[in-house]
């Protein structure tokens, strides 16, 4: 039998996911797109804020009350989530869920800014450091009361990665996760090529504006052209600085590339909160990432292994 | 040439942009990263799978600085999604050439004569997918010791509704200019510099049209009808003619001539790494030449970075209406050429070329992406041989 593409998509973590599997027939290729899919929902049931029997959900309960002991892998990822927060100055942040929107809440309609002090306030909650990791005990213990934490940033590309993982351990030589755009691929396609993947035109989203041949890489854009403001003739972006409380201008869209797509996903917001000279030194100076960053001037930055040709 | 403009680009822009945001500060700074920092981040991401778990976390967690380049094409598609491609290239020969050098007998030393041309090369093409449109423009200019050459054209292409057959229609016109360097005794005697030669223009206007048919996966072809008018000084003005009395005079060829070009080309696709290229030409002038041309070519890709082309080509050509040779023409013909390029003769052309294409590009220049070494032997019927090599570098 000749290998082909199979493919499927399944909604999981309020985003759409398609798993692309190279097989030999489709028996085959269902069957592990069945075990790619139970991965995911596994790591959603870790993440998931709306049930209150998640670890997620019991961490930010406890918030100012008490540590909480959680698995292992829970551990780990928030440990990696604190160095990420490290390294990107705060702008990478999962107690980003603690932003008051109370008293001021982005959308298209708005015509003026929050104060500086009001802006402030909002995020006066969201602080990376107040999250207190225990190594022996394997615990969480967020020091502030009404203090919250939130996957959105990282968990899809955890969960790309994590199913790509499993494939990988189950002999599936090729594939892509694509978890709404944020995509991790491995091995060739069908026909022995290298994944092909497209970087979205931002004054375009509908078609590429340039192709990467990669496999074995994960790829994630942020973009802001979806969600923005006009105020006082500046272009804003939804993404809120976790900073300042203010929303973020300048940029158009952040891709990166990294060999892992839990890396790749969680980078890309950051880089646009952290602007274009902060986020391309940092990048810079990590081995394995890299990023194509587009300003609101359609100018193109790259991190200097980024060949544009 | 591309990169550092961008990162000018770049720098300005950053310029612009604290400038901009001078009041409303994101707060972050470019900050120099410990090493234990990057270590927190990259020993987890740059495991390869369960190394860690066997080693207990030392030794395969070293830092591994991986320096891949990540290639990226860039196409731009505006509004209207349509695709735009700019083209730019830069080509250089340098040739030399014993019978150069018989132009001025005086300077005549024992190396031969040496010439370097360059020629850039300039295009932009819009391309409409949906549509199967293409619109495109170029610009060239040519330059060397005796000849400057400044072209410009205009493209149209249809793809057929299958998108299989495509219709091309090319216009082109060349402006060239020809020093008159007349050989050494027939030069009027001036008490000037030497080097501050007359020009003269010469002028060509071409019609191109081609269909090329993709008629399955393994074999493309393609058939191409040219028309091409020349004007101007189409002599070479330092060719000498010498007529029957032992007079010497200069070539002198007509005004104008008109050329008609047609050609068909087949593509073989032997798998992936074998093609078969075949090529028929058939010519004929107003100046009484008709030729034929038959080149096969079959390049194997070795590697994906190295392939080696073997060819052979015939050629066979009759003599223009002006043609003699030395001591046969007098002055009852106007029009007298003695340049055995116009003249009856067949030849063969047997060779290989050899093209290398590195990933870090030609001698780790990332922008000389290929390079590509020609050798061939030139056999004509009326007693010349020639070992050729040319090199080729493309820029990117």
């Amino acid at each position: 039998m000749v290998a082909a593409e199979y493919s499927r998509s399944v909604k999981l973590m309020g985003n759409n996911f398609t798993i692309t599997l190279v097989a030999k027939d489709n028996t085959l290729a269902q069957k592990q797109m069945d075990i790619a899919v139970a991965e995911i929902r596994r790591i959603e049931a870790l993440f998931t804020t709306y049930s209150n029997e998640s670890e997620t959900a019991l961490i930010n309960k406890n918030a100012g009350i008490k540590p909480v002991l959680v698995c292992k892998e829970m551990y780990s990822i928030i440990e990696r989530c604190a160095g990420i927060s490290n390294i990107t100055q705060g702008a990478f942040d999962i107690t980003y869920g603690s932003l008051d929107k109370s008293l001021w809440n982005f959308d298209k309609t708005i015509t003026e800014l929050p104060s500086a002090s009001v802006a402030l306030k909002m995020v006066h909650l969201i602080n990376y450091k107040n999250i207190i990791l225990d190594k022996k005990n394997t615990s969480i213990y967020l020091k502030e009361k009404g203090m919250r934490i939130g996957f959105g940033g990282i968990g899809k590309g955890y969960a790309a990665e994590m199913a790509k993982k499993l494939m990988i351990e189950n002999n599936i030589k090729g594939g892509i996760i694509n978890a709404s755009g944020d995509l991790t691929t491995w091995g060739l396609q069908a026909n022995d090529k290298p994944w092909t993947i497209g970087i979205a035109d931002p004054n375009l989203p509908a078609s590429a504006f340039s192709y990467l041949n990669i496999s074995d890489m994960a790829i994630a854009t942020s973009g802001t052209y979806e969600k923005y403001a006009m105020i006082n003739g500046k272009k804003y972006s939804h993404t809120i600085n976790p900073r300042t409380g203010l929303p973020v201008q300048g940029i158009k869209s952040v891709t990166v590339i990294s060999n892992n797509a839990e890396l790749a996903d969680a980078m890309a917001t950051p880089i646009a909160v952290m602007g274009i000279e902060a986020g391309l030194y940092m990048i810079n100076q990590l081995p394995a990432l890299h990023c194509i960053i587009i300003d609101d001037n359609n100018k193109i930055f790259t991190s200097n292994k980024i060949n544009l040709s | 040439m591309k990169r550092i403009f961008l990162s000018a680009l770049g720098i300005l822009s950053l310029i612009q942009l604290h400038a901009q945001s001078a009041s409303d500060s994101s707060g972050y700074k470019s900050k120099k990263l410990t090493l234990d920092e990057v270590n927190l981040v990259s020993s987890y991401y740059n495991q390869t799978g369960n190394n860690a778990a066997v080693t207990g976390g030392i030794g395969s967690e070293k830092l591994n600085d991986i320096s891949n380049i990540i290639d990226v094409k860039f196409i731009r598609y505006d509004k209207k999604n349509r695709r735009h491609i700019l083209d730019a290239a830069l080509g250089i020969d340098h040739y030399t050439s014993a019978s150069s050098d018989l132009i001025d007998l005086k300077a005549n030393s024992s190396a031969s004569h040496a010439d370097t041309r360059i020629y850039p090369d300039i295009s932009y093409s819009v391309e409409n997918e949906t549509k199967g449109t293409t619109i495109g423009a170029g610009l060239s200019a040519s330059s060397e010791f005796d000849y400057k050459s400044f072209g410009g054209n205009i493209t149209v292409a249809k793809k057929t509704n299958d998108k299989n057959g495509e219709f091309t229609a090319k216009v082109q016109v060349y402006l060239d200019k020809v020093s008159l360097v007349l050989p050494v005794e027939l030069r009027p005697v001036t008490s000037g510099r030497e080097n501050n030669y007359p020009t003269t223009a010469r002028n060509t206007y071409a019609a191109s049209l081609s269909y090329s048919q993709i008629i399955n996966q393994n074999l493309q072809v393609a058939f191409f009808a040219d028309f091409i008018q020349q004007q101007g000084y189409l002599s070479l003005p330092f060719h000498r003619v010498y007529f029957k009395d032992g007079s010497v005079h200069q070539e002198n060829l007509p005004n104008t001539r008109s050329k008609l070009p047609l050609a068909v080309r087949a593509n073989y696709f032997l798998g992936d790494n074998i093609i078969l290229k075949a090529y028929y030409r058939f010519y004929t002038d107003n100046w009484g030449l008709t030729a034929h041309t038959a080149n096969i070519e079959m390049p194997v890709k070795i590697t994906p970075f190295f392939s080696v082309s073997p060819f052979y080509r015939f050629y066979t050509q009759t003599a223009i209406k002006y043609f003699g040779k030395y001591q046969t023409q007098s002055a009852t013909n106007v029009y007298h050429s003695s340049n055995y390029d116009l003249s009856a003769f067949n030849s063969n052309f047997l060779g290989a070329g050899f093209k290398f294409n590195p990933l870090k590009g030609v001698f780790g220049l990332k922008h000389f992406n290929s390079l590509e070494i020609r050798y061939g032997h030139y056999a004509k019927n009326n007693q010349m041989n020639a070992n050729i090599i040319s090199l080729n570098i493309k820029y990117k």
